[in-house]
């Protein structure tokens, strides 16, 4: 609410001012929202950004810096490394400093677009961003996960890719990052890359027109299709392949284009050589962009949780990559499925699923590295869904008949034609080519569609998906103090229960992270100047301890004083720590998790 | 410095000596020399050596460590012709285990033996007229360090620090030099329960006692060290650091703590990684360290069995626990004692609580029906090819009969070894040896661990993992047997049941104590104690300690005693310059053996008109195939390049321009044949040209006519 105070104020102010002057453009922008705010149904926004419309990297980055100066108290956003190409990996830190520092608080990490081509993910960042900088203080829900937790965004992992995608023809692939690969083994990197020859932005492919003796025709139903005649009959077209030129004159066409390796699977959690995992270059962290991720998130072991937004197919992906992996532990398989099932729940046409039985098999991914080497809940958002062209169960239906106009095979040329009026397909036309005559060109579409959604509909995505990460972030680990009791038990030794809970669903630690020791173990420690802990125990039930005292656990460690808790507090769970204490006075119960926060309490032996 | 150099005879005045290099290489120090010594002061060494060859030798540091010291590599190459980074290159790199300090030496007399007969003697002109030698002696300069250090621990590690048993403080816990004798050691302590004994056939070692044969354990063993972080553990979190020759990616040991966070963690492997990965032209690699495949070559594509120390392991396992303390029950609660020690997951299991249907589990058989093509999980090879063995076996052969070692005195496991990764991902023939050993092969018996591998059961049946064919290494689920592991716990003792059948995770939460447990001699034969010891008597090696009483603040009376660091993963410096002798000659047999492609025809028939028919063949005339049979199914080295100099659209029929060979064998006896029909001019000059990674680059011209 405070915000919200300072801004009405701030209105005040200036509205006498702006009634006698002519403070000009930039109060008036920033003024009038406000002034009608007060009676229309959007809040009084700060900042206003475009959420129908692709960034390039430097517009990205530029609506990035204008939210951190909106929002200077919680925002920092600032470079941890360099692309290959020399453009810096942005990241946006939204951290409350009144409620801590940035390590006394869970994070969440959130990146987007580590495959170049694969771009909404940014566009989520973007909003997620300003959407809880708009609503602090506003929404009671997003003001607490800001004041509880830290967010880490960066919202494209690869802005080599993604600037590469912006600025070259539409039909180039631009998954991969642009270190040079040498594609072909001819000892020349990069040499030979897609040519767009008749410069109109859009690899398109070549026919020639040859009545009766073609192998292709026309599809009846939809003209803009090509498809191969059956067996036995005739065409009146050939496919001469797609726009090119062999630049290297080796008689090969475009076989050697920017890097072609994925980012996706340079990280070190069963990372595989690239023959077994394509494009998983040398060695892990061999590509600057990993190496400064994975150097930026081992120096942040406050991260709990991460999602990694791709494109598309509508997924909710967890890991792990490979079925030889093995799945997780039982424990941790059912806070993920709590986790996924209910992101189906706000994410429409999603289904969450593990990657190498509901996509395929990645050796060496991003988050199979967060979750097995370095005990961060991860997820992978697969952005948009084709089936959300036509989501009513009418049309739905309509598609199983196959001469509908929005069969599944024609859908995207109905949709094209009267809900995006003509702007992704490019339809064949005639053309000279300088290799091949009078030839046709075309049939080929722009890239803004088929992985990602129409304008029009891309505010929604954002929205959705950033909702589920939100609902991940709060349910990430928060230890909390319970209850205390002390007793007295004879002469100066006391019996001291600590009630520790963990009301979210994701534990401090996770068993697999438990099992590889990558994640500090939690830390129970008692200070008291004249206390000398005799045992120590963990009860399950305090309730059921009163009734079988014999329910314990002997913590059977030398240090009582510092008690390791190697696979932490599990969710939703509250465990009482019994202390048989010889002393007097005053000590101090601390629970420290590095993924959970801390909390601790002072009790007086009496 | 000056002194190091004195070994080697100037070439001037001793040409004659050295004409027959063998014999000048086995004659061994002369009078007057300085003493031989492990050298500390490697930068300095190298620099003098580089520098009083400036003509053929190139000195770089490839990176920097974490202690500041530079990781050098020497260039060493007749620059004249083709340029050195072009040439089939031989890399040999030492000292990866910071107490492997023979291998650095070595690799050094290598590097002076070269230098200093180059020109006069003619295998060393044609070797580094046509090709490049690579030397980087000393890959872990920190870990070497520890040689030097007055208290000396046989470090291996590097100076990352670890929170080794994860308990939230950094190397708080290393052993301590209790008696001052200047050695780590360790400890025997009396003890009710414990499950070790003196050695009945030689008292100075001890053994596990075995049940089975009536023997009752009387003693614990701890490394030589207080309790200082007092947690119960004995050196369990010793300065440092990362094993450089577990961090590489072949077979790498995950979560282990002396294998790095990850894969090339390391300053020092990254340094090496994009080294090596900048130089394609490296055809084979010679390590020098603490694994073999040279003295025994690798036996139906595995790696011989390892041979290590049981009064290290012993000392090990104590602390193998410290790393799973505080792994308390999670969860609702369970019936008294169960689940005491386990994680949360066995829990689970034991309550019938959870035989339930995960979403993903539900969801998977739902894609495979929806026919999403899945590609099948491929799995990379850990066993040498079978087509690939006889290369391995000749190199060996070779090996043996140079060095006359017949028997290292100690080898591990190569996971995550680099030379592992030369052959499984770089793809070129990749050596590793200790550098020295017994001229005479023992046969140790079931000492051998491979013989009786861990998983065995009670009756000696190789389990599983005698297939998988690595000794010491336990892998999760496999298979139903029962095994009870008895592990000690700094005083403290645990008893874990390990129920292999229950599927994998319990397996794997326990797998750290599993490996552990193996490490203690338990599922594993003995090591090789007693074989070092009569090699150190034989050869008056001080390499003992014998068990002397201590008294202890903590334990009270111990005996402090055992091998000393450094005495078995080196020889003594008086051996320093034959091995080098010895060495240097495997390392010109090694450089002898590159592919080296070849145009054998190039032939034109005029058909007139215009038209010319090409007809080419190309061979390798070295001893190597272009490409090892697994570099060609790991698309590890490139296929040899062959390619007509013609514009493509002049090619009317026959071969592309550019055409590849996956892999041409050697000795000329494979031959890949092309023909173009190309339409051209009488008299025109056509080129053809042919690229190979590892055997260099052949052209030749014909005039059409």
């Amino acid at each position: 609410m405070k915000t919200i105070r300072e801004t009405r104020s701030k209105m005040k102010r200036t509205g006498t001012i702006l009634a006698l002057t002519m403070l000009g453009a930039i109060l008036l922008a920033l003024v009038s929202p406000v002034a009608f705010g007060q009676k229309a149904s959007d809040p009084p926004f700060k900042v206003k950004l475009d959420f129908n419309r692709w960034h390039d990297v430097p517009d990205l980055y530029a609506d990035f810096q204008r939210l951190q100066a909106a929002f200077p108290r919680f925002l920092e956003f600032k470079s941890i490394g360099k692309s290959y190409e020399g453009r810096d990996l942005m990241v946006l830190t939204i951290n409350n400093p009144e409620t801590g520092p940035e390590m006394s608080k869970a994070a969440m990490y959130i990146e987007a677009n580590v495959h170049g081509n694969e771009i909404q993910g940014a566009e989520v960042c973007l909003y997620t961003a300003w959407y809880l900088m708009e609503n602090y203080g506003r929404l009671d829900d997003v003001t607490r996960l800001v004041n509880e937790r830290v967010f880490y965004i960066i919202p494209t992992v690869n802005p080599d890719g993604r600037q590469y995608f912006m600025e070259t023809p539409s039909g180039v692939s631009a998954r991969s990052g642009h270190v040079p690969v040498d594609d072909d083994g001819d000892w020349l990197v990069d040499e030979d890359k897609p040519d767009d020859l008749n410069g109109n932005g859009i690899i398109e492919q070549i026919r020639k027109y040859v009545p009766g003796k073609g192998n292709y025709r026309i599809n009846r139903a939809s003209p803009n299709m090509l498809e191969p005649v059956p067996f036995g009959e005739t065409g009146d077209y050939i496919l001469l392949g797609r726009e090119g030129l062999d630049n290297d004159g080796d008689g090969f066409v475009d076989e050697d284009n920017f890097g072609e390796y994925d980012g996706n699977r340079n990280w070190a959690a069963d990372w595989q050589p690239n023959y077994i995992q394509r494009g998983a270059m040398d060695y892990p962290f061999q590509l600057p962009e990993a190496k400064a991720v994975n150097d930026f998130l081992t120096a942040h072991p406050n991260v709990a949780g991460v999602q990694s937004y791709h494109n598309s197919g509508g997924m909710i992906l967890r890991g792990p990559g490979a079925e030889a992996a093995g799945d997780y532990p039982m424990s941790d398989a059912r806070f993920y499925d709590e986790l996924g099932q209910n992101g189906e729940r706000v994410l429409p046409f999603y289904r969450y699923l593990v990657i190498w039985s509901g996509l395929y098999t990645v050796h060496g991914g991003f988050i199979d590295w967060t979750n097995d080497g370095l005990g961060i809940i991860s997820f992978s958002n697969e952005l948009w869904s084709g089936e959300q062209y036509f989501t009513s169960p009418n049309l739905k239906e309509q598609q199983q008949n196959p001469s509908s106009p929005i069969a599944p095979n024609v859908s995207r040329y109905f949709f094209d034609k009267y809900l995006e009026f003509g702007q992704e397909y490019q339809p064949w036309k005639k053309f000279t080519h300088p290799q091949f005559g009078e030839v046709e060109i075309g049939g080929a579409w722009r890239k803004f569609q088929g992985r990602v959604p129409p304008r029009f509909m891309s505010e929604e995505l954002c929205h959705r998906n950033m909702a589920f990460t939100l609902y991940q972030a709060d349910e990430m680990p928060m230890i909390k103090m319970g209850e205390t009791n002390v007793e007295k038990v004879g002469g100066d030794v006391y019996r001291v229960f600590v009630n520790f809970t963990n009301p979210k669903v994701a534990p401090t630690i996770m068993a697999r992270a438990a099992q590889n020791n990558v994640v500090r173990p939690d830390l129970l420690t008692l200070e008291g100047k004249n206390a000398e802990v005799i045992a120590a125990s963990f009860i399950d039930n305090k309730e059921l301890y009163k009734i079988k005292p014999s329910v314990t656990q002997l913590i059977d460690q030398k240090d009582l004083k510092r008690i390791l808790v190697r696979n932490g507090q599990a969710g939703r769970t509250t465990r009482t720590v019994m202390y048989l204490v010889k002393g007097s006075g005053a000590i101090t119960v601390i629970y420290d998790s590095v993924k959970g926060g801390q909390a601790s309490k002072t009790i007086n032996l009496q | 410095m000056r002194r190091f150099l004195a070994r080697f005879p100037r070439p001037a005045a001793t040409l004659p000596v050295l004409l027959v290099l063998g014999l000048a290489l086995t004659a061994g120090p002369a009078a007057g020399q300085e003493t031989p010594r492990y050298h500390a002061e490697m930068t300095s060494v190298l620099q003098t050596l580089a520098g009083a060859h400036k003509t053929i030798a190139r000195l770089e540091s490839i990176g920097k460590t974490r202690g500041g010291r530079d990781i050098w590599a020497l260039e060493i190459a007749n620059p004249a012709g083709v340029p050195p980074a072009k040439r089939p290159a031989l890399l040999v790199a030492a000292n990866f285990e910071g107490d492997h300090l023979v291998g650095s030496e070595i690799a050094l007399s290598v590097a002076g033996f070269l230098l200093e007969n180059y020109p006069g003697d003619p295998d060393v002109k044609q070797r580094l007229d046509n090709s490049t030698i690579y030397i980087i002696p000393r890959v872990n300069p920190d870990g070497a360090e520890g040689y030097f250090a007055p208290i000396k621990t046989g470090r291996r590690t590097n100076a990352t620090p670890r929170d080794d048993d994860n308990d939230g403080r950094v190397d708080e816990d290393g052993p301590e030099d209790l008696n001052g004798d200047g050695f780590i050691t360790v400890m025997r302590v009396k003890a009710a329960g414990g499950e070790y004994m003196i050695d009945p056939d030689e008292p100075r070692l001890m053994k596990k006692a075995d049940p089975k044969k009536g023997e009752t354990g009387a003693y614990k063993i701890f490394w030589e060290g207080i309790d200082r972080d007092k947690d119960g553990f004995i050196g369990e979190d010793p300065i440092g650091g990362t094993d450089l020759n577990r961090n590489f990616m072949h077979d790498y040991p995950y979560y282990k703590p002396d294998a790095g966070r990850y894969m090339v963690s390391e300053k020092e492997s990254q340094a090496l990684m994009a080294w090596i990965i900048a130089h394609r032209n490296v055809a084979a690699i010679l390590t020098f360290g603490e694994s073999d495949n040279l003295i025994a070559p690798p036996a139906g594509g595995r790696m011989g069995s390892s041979r290590e120390l049981d009064l290290v392991r012993f000392a090990d396992a104590g602390n193998a626990l410290a790393q799973t303390v505080g792994m308390i029950q999670a969860g609702d609660g369970v019936g008294p004692g169960f689940g005491r020690f386990t994680g949360g997951e066995f829990s689970f299991e034991m309550t019938g609580d959870f035989p339930r249907q995960t979403r993903q589990q539900q969801a998977q058989p739902a894609a495979q029906e929806g026919g999403r093509f899945r590609m099948p999980d491929r799995k990379a090879p850990t066993t040498v090819n079978t087509a690939d063995i006889e290369y391995f076996r000749t190199v060996s052969e070779k090996y043996v009969e140079l060095t006359g070692i017949r028997q290292p005195l100690y080898v591990r496991e190569p996971q995550g070894a680099f030379f592992q990764y030369g052959y499984f991902q770089f793809g070129v023939p990749s050596f590793s040896t200790p550098g020295f050993g017994l001229a005479t092969a023992e046969s140790t018996g079931q000492r051998r661990m491979g013989m009786t591998p861990p998983g065995a059961g009670a009756g000696g049946e190789p389990g599983p993992q005698a297939q998988a064919g690595q000794a010491g290494r336990q892998e999760p689920r496999t298979g139903g047997t029962t095994a009870t592991v008895v592990v000690s716990g700094g005083g403290q003792e645990i008893i874990q049941i390990m129920q292999g059948g229950r599927g994998g995770e319990m397996a794997r939460a326990f797998q750290g104590q599993a490996g552990a447990a193996a490490e203690s001699g338990l599922v594993t034969a003995p090591g090789v104690d007693r074989q070092i010891l009569r090699w150190m008597d034989a050869e008056k090696v001080d390499g003992f300690i014998k068990w002397a009483k201590f008294n202890h603040p903590d334990l009270g009376e111990v005996e402090i005693g055992g091998f000393k660091p450094y005495a078995v993963t080196n020889p003594s410096a008086a051996k320093i310059a034959e091995l080098g002798a010895s060495h240097t000659k495997f390392v010109l047999y090694l450089a002898s053996l590159f592919p080296k492609v070849k145009i054998a025809k190039l032939e034109v028939l005029n058909h007139g008109g215009g038209i010319f028919r090409i007809k080419a063949e190309v061979e390798n005339i070295g001893f190597l195939p272009t490409a090892l049979a697994h570099a060609v199914s790991a698309r590890a080295v490139r296929p040899t390049m062959v390619q007509l100099q013609v514009k493509p659209e002049a090619i009317l029929s026959g071969n592309a321009k550019t055409n590849y060979i996956q892999t041409l064998s050697g000795s000329g006896s494979g031959r890949g044949k092309f023909e173009w029909l190309i339409r051209a001019g009488a008299g025109d000059v056509v080129a053809l040209k042919v690229v190979s990674e590892k055997g260099g680059t052949d052209t030749a011209k014909v005039t059409l006519k």
